[in-house]
């Protein structure tokens, strides 16, 4: 009688969904190459958020930050002596090291309790090089000693500065060891990269695809059918232990809905079809947009993170020379000349703040009294020429014969970013600065002849984005090491190539500064340095757009925890007894 | 004939050959590579992290190195792993995506060729008549409107506005490929039902501008065929009019629709790329765009391939159909 209601239902079109039987149906607008690939082989957002249902980590962070036990039975600390901070005779850390005990009800799905070898397994293949991980750190300095059967201690030399906040990965060496092993005999004498990677996809494909789900997990949820370009159903994991009180009063199934187009997606939340949506999915506009349809059916949030909008300025070649993009005066007027706050208002309703630094305001180390660079159009036009910069007949300013004409580029396509740079386009304007607008695709923008080859001043300005953990900021965007060269094989991040002696030293220090209290200090000088020079012009950091249902509770993320998933056991339905724990900043 | 189809049969060797070697190059020769996507935003990589990369995906070497490479490996079968979805890439094609695409694209095209055709054939013998116009305009409307818009009036009139106007008795789902709470234990029955419910909207809309344009072709061929001298000599021997119209008029008017047809069966595994993406129908179209943006090279080569494979065998048979429905064509 039951199945046939639900058929009955189904077919007329009802969904099934959400308190009605304690299920989940989330929509999302990408699917993941694989899930719970213990080695992350693909960096994709989806693929971590889908993959935060069913992992679990020794430790974890929640949305204010503070880290928590999972599979540990404490989190690591000085106070407590699980974090250990080896120094020489100097004074400087030399290494450091976390020791975990696994808690005794720790299993896999299949009920086989975790152990120790679970996380030597994974860090042995992580340290392979047979394993297309991209990239190792910290893990490629990192050893693990055995202390008993539920105790091992990590050590990290030379040390890492967040070792007592990351967590190894683990991996099911029961399920994976046989399958490691052949391919191990297959390929260990293969000089054929290609061959050695096919096996890798083959190896890795097994546990981790849709015609082969993961055999087992260690998180609350387990997968139970993937449909390809349609949708994968994940069911409660009753073998995890970090259960909330009365499991049974919380989501039983979680259902990912695959809806490529944004609107469609929205035509999906709009007929009712979802519960929520994934932290992958809506665009702003389309944010706007729902929050004014909501009618109680459901609510959108815009959640502040950690992707920060700006616009780089290549300081690097003649051409930079030429036009002064090397000298911070041309960078701080150019930053004067335009109204971020009224681009953010006009755009975004004020919703996405305006930055004046490249660490996010949630991250403990975030200076908020740098130089705020408000429009200032006198202040601007004084920098300028105090440059030699002088208005031409046209209006545009000019020096020595050459016109102050710069070519701003982003991702072609990308409606938002094209609006913006109409805006500031029109603000330069104003002020005499010619600005051309040259997009490319995002593959030319942020493929290996572009942003990185600024020497060539194939770009003066252009905008993107990075997206830093909070948590885990390190200052790394900014070294002078990071500059892109022929003789570090483009590689590093410091697209302006912004070099700064004061700045490299700091970040020196605070790379090995363990004294969260000190390293705020240095941090402080850093973005101090950092803002009087604006070697990129800091525009917004971006916020996260989502909509669920009323009575949907523990479904929040923040910058630092990024997706939902984080606290997949405790999402449930009030009218179904969850109790709710954190509310959506 | 036999021996003319053999003669086409080995040209197409060389030329699947030289197809097989531009679609790569065009490919490889593309800005960006799989490794940039993983390299890009993270501030951890460093240069032997990226080396250690592309050595792994094959991409330190030259692009017609990679080429003989596959081929090799595509002479034995194996069209290797698709990066993005981790399983074998001729796997992924023919048992994810192609069985989805037929599903839409066959039925739509059997459906609007059978109402298209007596359409074009009523519409060009009462030529001028309400109903002419009324056809025409129809035609005209449903090829100018562009798919992403009209499907996505479709899907907020079938999916929001139509539910909540009837109190939810009437609504069509708002794409996909099935409902995902159907129980597992489901029937045959009840689960062809569910596809055909998510199959209904995005075959209307491919169905439209399918039935106009087959409309309109076969319109314009009926049209110059009862112009023709035999069908005026037909008619001045007293012929009655049904019997002039499909004793001897229509055999030769359908003869080029055998031409569109022929040629839009390789078309028919492609998918319809706009239609898929409005509806998030996972077919064709979307694997070979998502493919060709996320330099997906196994994906985008069993895809190409097969479309060029079908299209050089599609254009025999059809040169060859032509000689069994014109007597005037003969092949040596």
């Amino acid at each position: 009688m039951k199945k046939t209601l639900a058929l009955t239902a189904f077919l007329l079109g009802a969904a099934l969904a959400g308190p009605a039987n304690n299920s989940l149906v989330v929509g999302t607008s990408q699917e993941p190459p694989n899930i719970y690939d213990p080695w992350n082989t693909n960096n994709l957002a989806i693929t971590s958020e889908i993959n935060g249902y069913m992992g679990a980590g020794l430790t974890y962070q929640d949305d204010d930050g503070t880290t928590k036990a999972d599979i540990a039975t404490r989190v690591p600390t000085l106070g407590n002596g699980d974090y250990k901070v080896v120094k020489d005779s100097k004074g400087d850390v030399i290494r450091n090291s976390v020791t975990y005990t696994i808690r005794k009800d720790a299993k896999w799905s299949d009920g086989t309790p975790i152990k120790v070898a679970d996380f030597q397994f994974w860090l042995k293949l992580e340290n392979d090089d047979r394993v297309p991980v991209p990239d190792r750190d910290p893990w490629d300095r990192a050893k693990i000693t055995v202390n008993d059967a539920d105790t091992f201690t990590i050590t990290f030399e030379p040390p890492y500065l967040f070792a007592d906040q990351v967590s190894p990965g683990l991996a099911p060496s029961h399920i994976m060891s046989a399958a490691w092993n052949a391919f191990d005999a297959k390929t260990k004498n293969e000089k054929d990269a290609k061959v050695t990677n096919e096996e890798w996809k083959k190896f890795i494909s097994s546990f981790t695809t849709a015609r082969s789900l993961p055999k087992v997990v260690a998180g609350p949820f387990k997968p139970t059918a993937w449909r390809t370009g349609n949708s994968l159903t994940m069911t409660r994991n009753a073998a995890y232990w970090n259960q909330p009180k009365n499991p049974e009063n919380y989501v039983q199934t979680v259902t990912y809905r695959f809806i490529p187009n944004t609107n469609t997606l929205k035509v999906n939340i709009l007929s009712g079809q979802l519960d929520a949506v994934s932290a992958v999915g809506l665009t702003f506009d389309q944010g706007t947009d729902l929050a004014r349809n909501e009618r109680n059916k459901y609510k959108t949030y815009f959640v502040p993170g950690a992707v920060w909008e700006h616009i780089d300025i290549n300081a690097r070649g003649q051409r930079a020379k030429d036009l002064d993009l090397d000298d911070p005066r041309m960078r701080q007027a150019l930053l004067y000349a335009i109204d971020r706050d009224a681009l953010t208002k006009a755009l975004f309703q004020g919703k996405q703040a305006v930055s004046n630094s490249w660490i996010g305001p949630v991250s403990k180390l975030y200076k908020k009294d740098v130089t705020d660079y408000n429009l200032n159009v006198a202040k601007a036009k004084q920098l300028f020429a105090a440059l030699g910069w002088t208005p031409g007949s046209d209006g545009i300013l000019q020096k020595g014969g050459k016109k102050l004409t710069l070519n701003f580029s982003t991702t072609a396509g990308n409606s938002t970013r094209e609006r913006v740079q109409q805006i500031l386009q029109a603000q330069w304007k104003a002020v005499g600065v010619q600005v051309n607008i040259q997009n490319y695709p995002a593959s030319v923008i942020f493929g290996p002849d572009f942003l990185s080859k600024g020497e060539s001043g194939k770009w003066d300005m252009a905008m993107y984005a990075w997206s830093n953990n909070p948590v885990f900021e390190e200052g790394n965007l900014w070294k002078s090491e990071g500059i892109p060269t022929a003789a570090n094989g483009y590689s590093g991040q410091n697209n302006p190539g912004w070099n700064n002696a004061e700045y490299d030293k700091l970040y020196k220090q605070a790379k090995v500064e363990f004294n969260q209290a000190d390293r705020i200090k240095l941090f402080d000088r850093m973005q101090a340095v950092w803002n009087s020079e604006v070697p990129s012009l800091p525009l917004y950091f971006r916020v996260n757009v989502y909509t669920k249902v009323p009575g949907l509770v523990n479904y929040t993320f923040s910058a630092i925890t990024q997706y939902p998933s984080w606290n997949a056991a405790n999402i449930g339905w009030a009218s179904k007894g969850a109790v709710e724990e954190y509310k959506q900043k | 004939m036999g021996t003319y189809a053999l003669r086409r049969v080995i040209q197409m060797i060389p030329l699947l050959l030289v197809i097989s070697l531009l679609i790569f190059a065009l490919t490889a020769l593309q800005p960006g590579d799989p490794v940039d996507q993983l390299v890009f935003g993270n501030s951890n990589i460093t240069p032997d992290d990226i080396a250690r990369l592309k050595a792994a995906y094959g991409l330190d070497q030259p692009w017609f190195t990679r080429y003989f490479f596959w081929l090799k490996q595509a002479i034995t079968g194996n069209f290797g792993y698709s990066q993005d979805f981790g399983i074998p890439a001729l796997e992924f094609v023919f048992q994810s995506r192609l069985p989805n695409t037929l599903l839409l694209t066959v039925p739509a095209l059997i459906i609007s060729t059978l109402i298209a055709v007596p359409l074009g054939i009523f519409s060009a013998v009462r030529q001028y008549s309400p109903l002419d116009y009324i056809l025409t305009f129809f035609a005209f409307l449903a090829v100018s409107a562009p798919v992403f818009w009209v499907g996505a009036l479709a899907l907020y009139f079938f999916a929001v506005y139509l539910p909540g106007a009837t109190g939810g008795a009437l609504s069509l789902p708002p794409g996909g490929l099935g409902s995902p709470d159907l129980p597992a234990d489901a029937s045959a029955w009840a689960v062809f039902a569910d596809k055909l419910k998510y199959l209904l909207l995005p075959m209307m809309i491919l169905m439209l501008r399918e039935i106009a344009v087959t409309l309109r072709f076969m319109r314009a061929n009926m049209l110059e065929t009862l112009t023709q001298d035999y069908v005026r000599t037909a008619r001045a021997k007293g012929l009655a009019d049904r019997r002039v119209l499909y004793k001897h008029a229509l055999r030769n008017a359908v003869t080029p629709i055998v031409t569109l047809l022929g040629l839009s069966i390789p078309g028919l595994f492609g998918g319809a790329v706009i239609t898929e993406t409005v509806f998030s129908w996972p077919g064709m179209g979307k694997a070979i765009l998502d493919a060709l943006v996320s330099k997906d090279f196994n994906v985008v080569m069993v895809c190409l391939m097969m479309l060029a494979v079908l299209t050089v065998v599609f254009q025999l048979l059809t040169d060859l159909a032509y000689a069994i429905v014109d007597p005037r064509i003969r092949y040596a």
